[in-house]
């Protein structure tokens, strides 16, 4: 590629390449396209039994591929020139991403139609409909399922404190910067140090300080993890203090973006502050508060690592999470076929939820402007 | 010896006069016991070698270091040196897996095998792995069949996920003989260890459940005279210890809301929270006394794997915990064991613990355990009557009330794998090593010292072996009889070492966490678990499963 200034006129020059190169690049192409065909046609037939090639792991195939990549780069240069040189920015992470994201999802969607189970006598094997029958049958599954819609309600609450709060720290109070960084702080915390320091120390029965606040504030025998609301609450609780602050960061944003002549505007014509709130403020940052909101959630639907840490999912399943549940069935049982098809129809879930709650939120929005 | 017991134990020495009381007065009491009693007896040459590294580094001089470990190495090697020429094994390589645990076990055994190393001309490269990961790297290794160690430290439960995919090399004679198989403690011996038939373990550990009690709250005065009107005793006449599940149920109730020395105390304490599969070990020793029948090997499936959770027997047991945890703290229901040994029982929570032999005697000398040595230890409590599942009718033996102690776990071994058998110097070197690690003076060092080991061998009953290290009789006595005396019961609970027997136990605590917070009965979650496990069983191959139990008990 070169510049070239003609008559005034500023203009990029493609080299294009030879055929002998476009056709070396064809060939090199073919070439390691074969071989990748080749070495993944050997892995499943030693892998399924019908031949013994001695493969004892699919490191050739992931050899195959990174060759074919390469290949796949040199192809562009060779027959596309300057532009197979621009394409070479972009497929490093393509080819990642297919490896390492795409692959490894439709893997999984095989490995859920399997009885794969590390434990297993026999190899795993196609199992057709039976996980997912087992896990409309699952009484676990469906209990953290309806655990997860109260989990998911409590970020409405976690937004209304994160709004209050941006507000403050918006306003022009004393030592604003300590706070703000003050209030991150909890997000900043590892969720495991705080389902340490929080669940099992200061929510500690009998020396914890909110035990000891309890019973001085008259309830006689405090136990936050023993009865199923005050449970599900303590751990709704304890997500929140991690992630308010995550909240707080997008609204602020939100809050120092909107227009001052507005509520200038809306000053001089003499209105409340509960009014500027109502009527400029809220509406205003509808989209920055429906990002926040939508992102939390999604986070939240992943909520485990404070319930596996202090609740272990009880009492009687009454904190449980999906994801929770998914590690117990993967990490304690080695059932990876089942656990892999609670993902991915969790996944499935997931996706059909937030596509709607988009599509809700983006014509609330329209009906409010 | 778990650090914390050894920690204890050295500070007890602290005051000579009071090791030497304590052994005066330990002498009777032991005198006394049963089964210790005629074992403290055993002679031993002043200048032995077990004599020598008990020494080693003796009582006051601190936790034992890297040069400790290869001196008791060095002295150890007199059983290698009459089975291995001077560097026959040069050039010989292999990789040993183990865990890291408090910077013990694969620390202690590189310390305890560069002597070997030095002696034999082999090189060991060492894997360490975190508890929390063993497992997971186990399961995968086996199932990928990417085994990429020689030799392996690894738990008895998880015999049958080696052994069905004959994975591990058979234990030479000449190993059997250098070890002295013979002294291991019975329950260690066949079926535990071996795989259809063939011997694959060298014992370096051993498990088992025991009652840890508060010899404060059981002498206390006032109590006494308040259980004179207690109503239900359930045969406990004078106040004191219970030894029976009737009475520990009984004594718990009776705890409730009482003081001692202005301190609230409580009595027996559950372990009702899930704990990645341990949490099983807790409820099995809480019905073991009802349902393991005398001369019957099956307790938790019959020998066609149907589960027997489903009996009186063990709806008993689970129904215990459920009829007790209102009289338990107030967050019991969310104490997982850990919690409940570490948290609640030495800082002077709860009077009655079931747990490994170890954890209670930690209570002395840990910063935050208020306990101090009010402490002494027993054999898990028996049962006035036991199910007979086979007869399916409750019965009250002649010979009294049942005991069965749980041995959870069934402790560490080394196992050699077979993909050594193939090249007889390997072969030779990896059984060696081996060999060495579970060698008999060596063990009774691991023993006495922080090594993350229990006792395992008849041997060890010995008290002066102990004395030598600088413990005192009387406590080590209470102690060993409590671990001895369930090693060697004839009705002992043995569990079955199936392939992914984790698996059964989780899903077992999912559905008791549903009974112990009330959402289900016990018959219910019983039922429940049984059906689950039934599904797991076809899932992993029934016929197989079945084999295998079989073989995993001694059945076959």
């Amino acid at each position: 590629m070169g510049l070239s200034v003609d008559g005034g006129k500023l203009e990029v020059l493609q080299t294009h390449p030879s055929d002998a190169s476009a056709e070396l690049g064809r060939w090199v192409f073919r070439l390691a396209s074969a071989v990748l065909i080749l070495v993944g046609v050997l892995q499943i037939l030693d892998a399924t039994g019908v031949a013994d090639f001695g493969l004892t792991d699919w490191r050739p195939f992931l050899y195959a591929f990174l060759l074919w990549s390469v290949a796949l780069g040199a192809h562009q240069v060779l027959t596309r020139g300057e532009a197979g040189q621009q394409a070479l920015f972009v497929l490093p992470g393509l080819l990642f991403t297919l490896a390492m994201v795409i692959f490894p999802t439709l893997f999984g969607l095989y490995i859920a139609f399997t009885n794969w189970n590390l434990n297993g006598a026999s190899s795993h094997h196609f199992n057709g409909l039976d996980n997912l029958i087992t896990l409309w049958n699952d009484a676990y599954f469906w209990n953290a399922l309806g655990n997860m819609v109260f989990y998911v309600l409590s970020v409405l609450v976690q937004y209304a404190i994160a709004f209050g709060l941006a507000l403050l720290l918006n306003a022009e109070i004393r030592a604003r910067k300590f706070f703000r960084v003050a209030f991150l702080l909890p997000f900043m915390l590892s969720p495991v140090a705080v389902s340490w320091m929080i669940g099992k120390s200061i929510m500690e029965n009998r020396f914890g300080p909110a035990a000891t606040l309890a019973r001085y504030l008259g309830w006689e025998d405090p136990a936050f993890f023993t009865s199923p609301w005050i449970a599900r609450t303590s751990i709704a609780l304890m997500d929140g203090w991690v992630w308010i602050p995550f909240m707080i960061i997008m609204l602020l944003a939100g809050l120092q973006a909107l227009p001052n002549d507005v509520k200038e505007a809306a000053k001089v014509d003499g209105a409340s502050a509960w009014q500027m709130f109502k009527a400029i403020t809220f509406p205003l940052m509808l989209p920055a508060s429906m990002t926040a909101i939508v992102i939390r959630i999604i986070f939240e639907l992943k909520l485990a690592d404070i319930v596996i840490n202090v609740t272990a999912g009880g009492p009687g399943g009454a904190t449980d999470t999906v994801s929770s549940y998914i590690y117990r069935v993967y990490r304690d049982r080695s059932d990876i076929g089942y656990g892999t098809t609670i993902a991915e129809v969790y996944l499935i879930l997931i996706i059909i939820f937030i596509t709607l709650l988009l599509k809700a939120t983006s014509r609330y929005m329209r009906k409010m402007v | 010896m778990r650090v914390g017991i050894y920690n204890q134990l050295m500070a007890m020495q602290a005051n000579r006069r009071e090791m030497l009381k304590g052994a005066a007065g330990g002498a009777a009491a032991i005198a006394a016991s049963g089964s210790l009693g005629t074992m403290t007896l055993q002679a031993f040459a002043a200048d032995s070698v077990v004599s020598q590294v008990m020494k080693i580094p003796g009582a006051g001089n601190g936790s034992p270091t890297d040069a400790d470990w290869q001196k008791v190495g060095e002295l150890c090697l007199g059983p290698t040196k009459e089975t291995v020429q001077p560097g026959e094994f040069k050039g010989v390589e292999f990789a040993f897996m183990g865990l890291n645990n408090q910077n013990l076990h694969n620390f202690l055994f590189r310390g305890f095998l560069k002597p070997w190393e030095a002696y034999t001309g082999a090189k060991i490269k060492w894997i360490d792995l975190a508890q929390a990961d063993y497992n997971a790297r186990l399961q995968q290794t086996i199932a990928s069949g990417t085994v990429d160690y020689d030799i392996i430290e690894m738990g008895a439960p998880f015999e049958g996920d080696m052994g069905v995919k004959d994975l591990l090399s058979e234990m030479p004679d000449w190993v059997k003989k250098q070890i002295d198989f013979d002294d291991y403690v019975n329950y260690l011996k066949p079926p535990v260890g071996t795989w259809n038939g063939k011997i694959h373990r060298t014992c370096i550990d051993s498990d088992c459940h025991t009652m840890n009690r508060r010899t404060d709250v059981f002498s206390d005065a006032d109590l006494a005279k308040e259980w004179k009107g207690w109503k239900d005793q359930a045969g406990l006449s004078e106040w004191g210890p219970p030894k029976t599940w009737q009475q520990v149920q009984a004594v718990t109730k009776f705890l409730k809301g009482k003081k001692v020395k202005g301190k609230e105390v409580w009595g027996f304490l559950d372990q009702p929270k899930p704990w990645g599969g341990f949490q099983f070990y807790f409820t099995a020793s809480r019905a073991t006394a009802y349902v393991k029948y005398p001369g019957e090997k099956n307790w938790l499936f019959d020998e066609n794997m149907k589960p027997l959770i489903t009996n009186p027997g063990w709806v008993r047991g689970i129904q215990d915990v459920v009829d007790l945890l209102p009289y338990e703290p107030a967050d019991q229901l969310n104490a997982d064991p850990g919690t409940t040994a570490f948290q609640q029982f030495l800082t002077g929570t709860g009077s009655l613990l079931e747990w490994w032999g170890d954890i209670g005697t930690v209570a002395k000398t840990s910063d935050t355990a208020t306990i101090g040595d009010m402490l002494d230890f027993d054999i898990l409590p028996s049962s006035d009557d036991v199910y007979n599942f086979r007869k399916g009718q409750w019965e009250k033996l002649s010979t009294g009330p049942n005991q069965a102690p749980n041995m959870a776990y069934l402790g560490w071994g080394i196992y050699v794998m077979k993909s050594v058998d193939s090249d007889s110097k390997r072969h030779k070197a990896a059984w060696s090593a081996a060999a060495h690690l579970g060698g008999k003076d060596l063990s009774m060092w691991t023993a006495a010292y922080p090594s993350g080991f229990q006792p395992y061998r008849k041997s060890h009953t010995n008290l002066d072996l102990w004395a030598l290290a600088g413990y005192d009789k009387k406590y080590i006595g209470s102690y060993m009889d409590s671990q001895s005396t369930s090693y060697n019961h004839a009705n002992s609970a043995i569990e079955p070492r199936i392939p992914g027997i984790f698996q059964y136990y989780s899903i077992a605590e999912d559905e008791l966490t549903r009974v112990f917070a009330g959402k289900e009965t016990a018959q219910q979650g019983a039922n429940n678990i049984a059906a689950a496990w039934e599904k797991l069983t076809d899932k992993l191959g029934r016929e197989q499963q079945v084999k295998y139990y079989r073989i995993a008990m001694g059945l076959a």
